[in-house]
């Protein structure tokens, strides 16, 4: 309705208007006035073009660069305030000539920008599945990746942190997991850069823009060979036309071992271990009262554990000693801005964090300059460069051997220094020495390992991209881009002579140092065209991109040291060296077309066709398409009585991706050196060492996507729901091969998994005005189930020392698999009422029967877990109030186990180490039967308890109060004194604290073993860094000792000129 | 006009970046040599047969399938503490051996790799352009080590998958286990063929399998097949060819320095002094578990003193075979008996391994002239190698009266003689003496748990492999 019949007939106006309103629910009517105002934003900001529009007129105008505007409209018309990042409002004149409004960012944020693929694509117009994540949901936050701030804030995409170690890259797993043996590490794109298993950690957080997940096929088909896994896309900040913005963030933080494990004190070790040996000299036949004399070395037990125990007191907890109170510090200043032709940003960023483990540090320079430039009107160039330098000293992350779990294994009566000042009873000078009589006393001293060793490793990183954009027709485009990224690692090692006799073994100094170099360059050229033709709009793209990478090693070691005194290896003799190279290179033509009508109806076509070096010769290609549609209901007519549902969109998709993180010579037979000698000269021999495969083809998913969008009660609550189905087929399989082929495993392309699973994202505000309120939810469920395997469906069954793991049809990948342990057997008659092994005693483990056949054997073995959660979930509130902003986030994770390979060390006896402080309440006679959980320690081990089995196996459910983040604006009117534009304040805390039934491991999160990736180096030298897991990504969720993960508490100021 | 210029310039630009594509994507390793263009010539087979030999490292090395059955299984030694997973090592020893022991399959996975590699050399050099006699020679060599390692899967095992050539992951889960006469009649076949082609020990080359090699061996074959007949006329063949005699001191033939001596049949080829080259682990294998030295030994095949006792008062071959215990840094002497054969006094020490030079027979001439007297019943042959020893002889009045039989006498006689070199659970095996002789040490012992088990990832991976009837 648009009736100025008031100005006509003014004598009859309010009645006429009355009826107007009682009919037609009209507007007011009102003479026309000047209005003037102006618009801020949230923070006092004016805020430039916003359209100021008579509501249902087409009269209107814009904002000026002071957020000032002014233009004629009726007194009693409405207002509409709009523009792409603020909340629409709409405001009634009554007539005043003054208004002045604050705008609210928009969370209909249907025309907010999203990085995707080779492009972007308003919000409006993903077709889908893609999570974006701006700077800032992780600005404040205090690590050094991304990737961990995003945890627990993105559904669909779980984020763990197997190790806490400064540094250390958490492992990122999009919806679910996507292969058996290849990778699964999703593909990382910094600033339209495919990078594989790229560092993370190589890109400061803050220079960060935004970063968007592609969850499913459609949208990571772009990425064709390498998106089944999903993709990550970074993009680097660059700066807006206008003044000069300088940024200026300090912060610092200190970092504690939030929860310690509790292991056995000196006393409880003392009898612990005597009971293990008694109990093994009883099982002999022998008398617990029985000396050393009569018993054999084995079960000899040292004279002062018997006599006078207490004068080892509580000893020493070796925790205290590796551990630390450590600070970061965390300075970062950056520089952006621009004109209308030429935008910039330059940043500059150093870390230095002392870790909490002794003598461990982790420093970061990082140094960006974007910059971008438009020649003429139609060329456009620009460059982005990233240099980042890592010096760090890390250690504890590489499980069993490793300082912190040595340290843990370490017996407690061990005081820190001897009375000469060294650091192990090893010293033939001590009085300690007396222990080197009994094989099974352990002790290395961290310090043996820490203060005793002088290493460190220092990196270089530097990603380039130069790009050339040329608009041949005025919607043709033309891109080229070619980018770099040259990494370069060094490490040195040096351990002391005798390292103070605080090893297990008194050693000679000796050092080595390594080199690696990667090389990555890629060439990206594209055409995009666009047109609209009435309300059809259409966008093409085709491109054709190359990309080669070679990847380099060195190693030298040297030993024979005079002294301690000079490090380097000049000093010593060379024993050992070698070099090793790698590489593999990639050709992919791409294409895609998008198109929609009336900005309502979507639809997008992709193909991808990738050409790779690892593949076999019959199968070097691969075509990957993919289709989807979207359909923006709320924008139909029909939908415009429905005023609650501000917007509502359906999403439907279907793509194709493949995975190629395979070894480079996967395809290849290789032959490897095994020499043999003859009399006195040693000869060269080769053999075979894997089995050549030209049919090794990409591993495929096909992807199934259902989503909806919704935004209701003028987008107070919004949200979306996705479905998806997945199924990957000709798997990358290392295969285990009955080892009569003379091979345990052959990379073959076989078998079928699915995953289905659901994802859900809520936003709520709460509470609005100047009391803000909002909070965001997500949850995800994911179901991993195993289709088909190789000939015959064969379990493929792997096993790391005593963990095994198995992948067996009908089930999820990698279930742990062993037997079921029902408490400990309290007295005779309960052993002799069960089927039980035949050592088995009172005190040993109850194994139960699984198969019933009134036997214990190796057919009792049964699926005892899995490390896949039944579903993750995340929610984090945020109260604003004037300047303060208050925020919480929790993390959850139901449903996975944990398996911890350390019981073999630390909950069971093993050779003398220390032991878990929770078996101490083991079965030590029939009226002091403990716990009813923890066996007798037994030296000769008794039944199947060194065997894998439950007891080995944990709930790895959590709750963890995941962040919590407090920070104050100054208030504008202080600032503008001081020349600032905006200062703030904050306090943020991570890890905060966590509920979980893991108790002998730091944290239900921790992995030893890293995702499967196959770097050059592993492929040449053969050698994994923990245990011998032949495929490390399936021993997921299995702990053989981990870096704690720490509780970090930073203050910080942000001042912005 | 100009427009569309551009555009042909870029298409043009595409076309002829593609162009390259094929050479682009074909990379070959570059640190890792490929098969592909390999196993054609005399010199690929030489690497390929070096590496062949190689696969012996494994199957004979201190901590290796051999030592865990012939020794640890019979009634010589024992381990205490010992490296690595301990609870599956005691298995060997106490007779508790269960399918999933680590140690079974890791040996199972020995033997078959190393199959695969002489199998592929037998394979590749059949259609290989290379000279006749060089062909014979390498089959020879590759077949003799086929044989002896079916020999020693076959008393291990019992019936056992054959595989004679290259399979696939498909073919292989039709494969099943032999009876126990096919793999005999496999080894037997073998040998013959290597004892017709192989040259003798002189015109074989030091390490190299000869001639004579291949008839001890199947002496010894025929000897556990129960064939005494044919076991006696290839042992006597050996005897008869004149490249072989006893070493006139036992001492000298345990020393470092000595290889390749005319008492040795098949020797295994170490070279000590430096990590580059394969070291001697033996004297470190057998070394008690501790680092006291500076090396840390592992503890496998600690001397029982039943062993120590066996040995004659006099019988210097004890001192020359068992070592009685160390001193370390302080100087505190640790009494411990273990075994001494394979110790290189001037050996340097590389990263706690001591790199030792001793070399290891799989045959010599005392094995074979023993082996005679148990195929003859004659003890000439035994009385050779007592009165190098210097211990009476069998038939004289100060020969022990407690070894009154011949039989006796050669077990007693093959016990000290060749202690330690992973006989012993063979010898009692194919005299089937096992059961009472191990019994009454206290092992429990049955004829079934004679064989050691399939491992169960074998039957996991293939539900048609059988496993053996004590498991």
């Amino acid at each position: 309705m648009n009736l100025y019949l008031p100005c006509l007939y003014p004598k009859y106006s309010r009645y006429i208007s009355f009826v107007l309103l009682l009919f037609c629910f009209s507007q007011a009517i009102g003479q026309n006035r000047t209005v003037t105002g102006k618009i801020t934003d949230e923070t006092g900001k004016p805020v430039p073009g916003v359209s100021i529009v008579v509501k249902s007129t087409t009269t209107g105008t814009i904002s000026n660069a002071e957020g000032a505007y002014n233009l004629s409209a009726p007194e009693n018309a409405t207002l509409v305030f709009s523009s792409v990042s603020y909340e629409t409002q709409e405001i009634a004149i009554n007539k005043r000539s003054i208004i002045n409004i604050s705008l609210l960012p928009s969370s209909k944020i249907l025309n907010e920008v999203v990085v995707v693929g080779y492009g972007t694509q308003s919000k409006r117009a993903v077709t889908g599945a893609v999570a974006s994540i701006n700077n800032k949901q992780f600005q404040d936050r205090s690590f050094s990746n991304v990737a961990q701030s995003l945890a627990g804030q993105v559904a669909g995409v779980n984020i763990s942190q197997a190790q806490g170690a400064p540094g250390s890259s958490p492992f990122i797993k999009i919806r679910g997991v996507s292969s058996i043996t290849a990778g699964t590490n999703p593909l990382l794109v910094v600033d339209g850069v495919p990078l594989e298993n790229f560092n993370l950690n190589m890109i400061n957080p803050q220079d960060i823009e935004s970063v968007e997940v592609l969850k499913d096929a459609s949208s990571a088909a772009i990425y064709g060979s390498r998106g089944s896994s999903g993709v990550v896309i970074v993009t680097t900040k660059l700066g807006k036309a206008g003044k000069p913005s300088v940024s200026v963030n300090l912060e610092y933080g200190s970092q504690k071992v939030a929860r310690q494990i509790e292991m056995m004190d000196a006393q409880q070790f003392i009898r612990t271990y005597v009971d293990a040996k008694n109990n093994a000299w009883i099982a002999a036949g022998g008398k617990a009262t029985d000396g050393n004399a009569l018993r054999p070395t084995l079960l000899k037990i040292p004279e002062d554990f018997l006599t006078n125990p207490q004068q080892f007191g509580a000893g020493t907890n070796w925790q205290d000693v590796m551990f630390r109170t450590a600070p970061m510090y965390n300075g970062q200043i950056s520089v952006s801005g621009g004109t209308e032709k030429t935008q910039y940003m330059f940043s500059g960023a150093y870390l230095d964090q002392t870790a909490i483990l002794d003598m461990n540090y982790y420093k970061r320079l990082a140094l960006r300059s974007n910059v971008k430039t438009m020649v003429t009107d139609k060329l456009t160039i620009g460059l982005n460069l990233g240099v980042t330098s890592i010096f760090d000293r890390t250690e504890g992350t590489k499980g069993k051997s490793d300082v912190i779990s040595l340290g843990l294994q370490s017996n407690p009566h061990f005081p820190v220094y001897n009375e000469n000042g060294n650091l192990g009873y090893r010293d033939p000078n001590s009085t300690w020495f007396r222990f080197t009589a009994f094989g099974d006393m352990n002790l290395w001293h961290p310090y043996s390992l820490t203060r005793e060793v002088d290493k460190g490793t220092k990196s270089f990183n530097t990603l380039g991209t130069a790009y050339l954009e040329y608009n041949i027709l005025k919607n043709l485009k033309f891109r080229t881009s070619l980018s770099g990224n040259l990494f370069n690692t060094r490490n040195h090692f040096y351990w002391n002579d005798k390292q103070k006799y605080g090893y297990s073994a008194v050693l000679a100094a000796q050092a080595n140092a390594g080199n690696s170099y990667m090389f990555n360059w890629l060439s990206e050229n594209t055409l995009t065209y666009d047109k609209q033709i009435g309300d059809h709009s259409l966008t093409g793209l085709i491109g054709y991109t190359s990309q080669k990478q070679r990847d380099e090693t060195m190693y030298v070691a040297a030993n024979n040291f005079p002294n301690d005194l000079v490090h380097t290896l000049n000093a010593g003799t060379v024993t050992a060296g070698n070099t090793t190279a790698s590489e593999w290179s990639l050709l992919s033509y791409i294409a895609r077309l998008q198109y929609n009508f009336n900005n309502r109806y979507f639809l997008t076509g992709t193909i991808r066709r990738d050409g790779m070096s690892r593949f076999g010769d019959n199968n070097k290609w691969g075509y990957f398409p993919s289709v989807s549609a979207g359909w923006l209901i709320s924008d139909e007519a029909f939908m415009s009585s429905l005023k609650n549902i501000n917007n509502l969109k359906l999403r439907v998709s279907y793509g194709v991706t493949g995975n190629n993180q395979i070894p480079n010579y996967g395809a290849v037979s290789l032959l490897a050196a095994s020499n043999y000698v003859y009399g006195s000269t040693m000869n060269n021999g080769l053999r075979v060492s894997s089995i050549a495969n030209p049919n090794l083809k990409w591993e495929k998913t096909n992807m199934f996507n259902l989503g909806l969008d919704v935004g209701i009660l003028n987008n107070r609550i919004s949200g979306s729901v996705e479905f998806y189905n997945s199924l990957t087929r000709d798997m990358l399989l290392f295969v285990p091969v009955p080892d009569i082929t003379g091979f345990s495993s052959q990379l073959t392309n076989i078998g079928k998994m699915r995953n289905r699973g659901i994802e859900l994202n809520i936003s709520t505000k709460n509470t609005v005005g100047e009391f803000k309120w909002t909070t965001d939810f997500n949850f995800s469920r994911n179901r991993n189930k195993v289709l088909q395997l190789g000939s015959g469906n064969a379990p493929i069954q792997y096993v790391d020392n005593v963990v095994t793991v198995r992948t067996e049809v009908g089930q999820p990948v990698s279930n742990f698999y062993g037997y079921i342990f029902d408490g400990v057997f309290k007295n005779q008659a309960e052993v002799d009422a069960y089927p039980h092994h035949a050592s088995t005693t009172p005190g040993d483990p109850k194994v139960r029967d699984v198969n019933g056949d009134g036997k214990i054997t190796d057919a009792d073995r049964t699926i005892i877990g899995n490390n896949q959660p039944d579903f993750i979930a995340g929610m984090t509130n945020t109260f604003t109030y004037k300047g303060f902003d208050l925020s919480f986030m929790l993390q959850g994770s139901y449903g996975g186990e944990i398996a911890n390979n350390n019981i073999r060390y630390l909950g069971t006896w093993d050779n003398g180490r220390n032991f878990y402080a929770s078996m101490y309440n083991y079965w030590r006679s029939e009226s002091d039967p403990g716990d009813g959980i923890h066996f007798k320690p037994n030296v000769s081990y008794q039944g199947l308890q060194k065997q894998f089995s439950s007891y080995w196996v944990s709930d790895a459910s959590f709750l963890r109060m995941k962040n919590i983040r407090v920070s104050y604006a100054i208030p504008s009117k202080l600032l503008s004194k001081m020349n600032m534009k905006s200062a703030r304040v904050y306090v943020n805390a991570e890890n905060v604290f966590i509920l979980s039934k893991y108790k002998d491991g730091y944290d239900p999160e921790n992995t030893t073993y890293g995702t499967t990736s196959y770097s050059s180096s592993m492929e040449t030298s053969g050698s994994y860094t923990s245990g011998n897991a032949p495929v490390p990504g399936a021993f997921q969720g299995v702990d053989y000792g981990s870096y704690p993960l720490p509780r970090v508490i930073t203050v910080g100021v942000k001042v912005d000129f | 006009m100009n427009k569309f210029k551009h555009i042909l310039a870029v298409c043009l630009t595409g076309m002829v970046m593609s162009s390259c594509s094929d050479s682009f994507l074909q990379l070959a390793p570059v640190s890792n040599p490929n098969a592909g263009n390999f196993f054609k010539t005399k010199a690929d087979f030489d690497l390929a047969s070096n590496a062949a030999y190689a696969t012996l490292y494994t199957i004979y090395n201190p901590e290796g399938p051999v030592s865990y059955t012939g020794e640890l299984m019979g009634d010589n030694v024992t381990i205490l503490n010992i490296s690595g997973n301990m609870a599956d090592k005691w298995q060997f020893r106490d007779y508790t051996l269960a399918p999933a022991n680590t140690m079974v399959y890791q040996f199972w996975q020995d033997f078959y790799r190393s199959l695969y590699n002489i199998n592929i050399v037998l394979d590749k050099i059949e259609t290989a352009d290379v000279d006749a006699a060089y062909k014979d020679k390498v089959k020879g060599e590759m077949m003799f080590l086929r044989s002896l390692y079916y020999f020693q899967m076959v008393q291990i095992w019992g019936e056992i998958p054959l595989v004679t050539k290259p399979i696939t992951a498909e073919e292989s889960y039709g494969v099943l286990r032999s009876p126990v006469t096919e793999v005999y009649a496999q080894i037997v076949k073998d040998l013959q063929f290597a004892a017709s082609k192989l040259p003798l020990a002189s015109a074989a080359g030091a390490g190299k399998v000869s001639k004579g090699a291949a008839q001890a061996l199947l002496g010894k074959v025929y000897l556990t097949m129960g064939d005494k007949t044919n076991a006696a006329t290839a042992l006597k063949e050996v005897v008869n060819s004149g490249q072989y005699q006893l070493l006139p001191s036992y001492a000298t033939l345990w020393d470092a320095k000595t290889k390749n001596t005319k008492e040795s049949i098949f020797e295994i080829q170490y070279l000590g002094g430096s990590s580059t080259a394969p070291f001697s682990d033996y004297y470190l294998g057998f070394f008690p578990n501790s680092n006291a030295l500076g090396f840390y030994g592992s503890g496998m095949n600690q001397v029982v003193d039943d062993t120590w006792n066996e040995y004659e008062t006099g019988d210097a071959r004890r001192v020359a075979s068992i070592d009685t215990g160390f001193t370390d840094a302080k100087g505190t002497f640790t009494k411990v008996k273990f075994p001494k054969k394979w110790q290189d006094k001037t050996a340097p020490i590389i990263g706690q391994r001591i790199a030792a030079n001793n070399n290891f027979m799989v045959l010599r001439y005392a094995d074979v002239l023993l082996l005679l007297t148990e195929a003859t019943g004659d003890a000439q042959y035994l009385n050779q190698v007592r009165k190098r020893a210097g211990v009476p002889e069998f038939g004289t009045a100060a020969y022990p009266s407690k070894y009154s039989t011949i039989e006796a006498a050669t077990e007693h006689e093959r016990r000290v003689e060749l202690a330690f070199e992973f006989q012993r659970w063979f010898d009692l095996k194919r005299t089937n003496r096992a059961l009472t002789v191990l019994a009454a040490k206290g092992k429990s012992v049955s004829q079934a748990k004679l064989l050691i088990p399939i491992p169960n990832v074998v039957r996991d991976q293939n539900g048609k492999i059988t496993q053996n009837a004590g498991y």
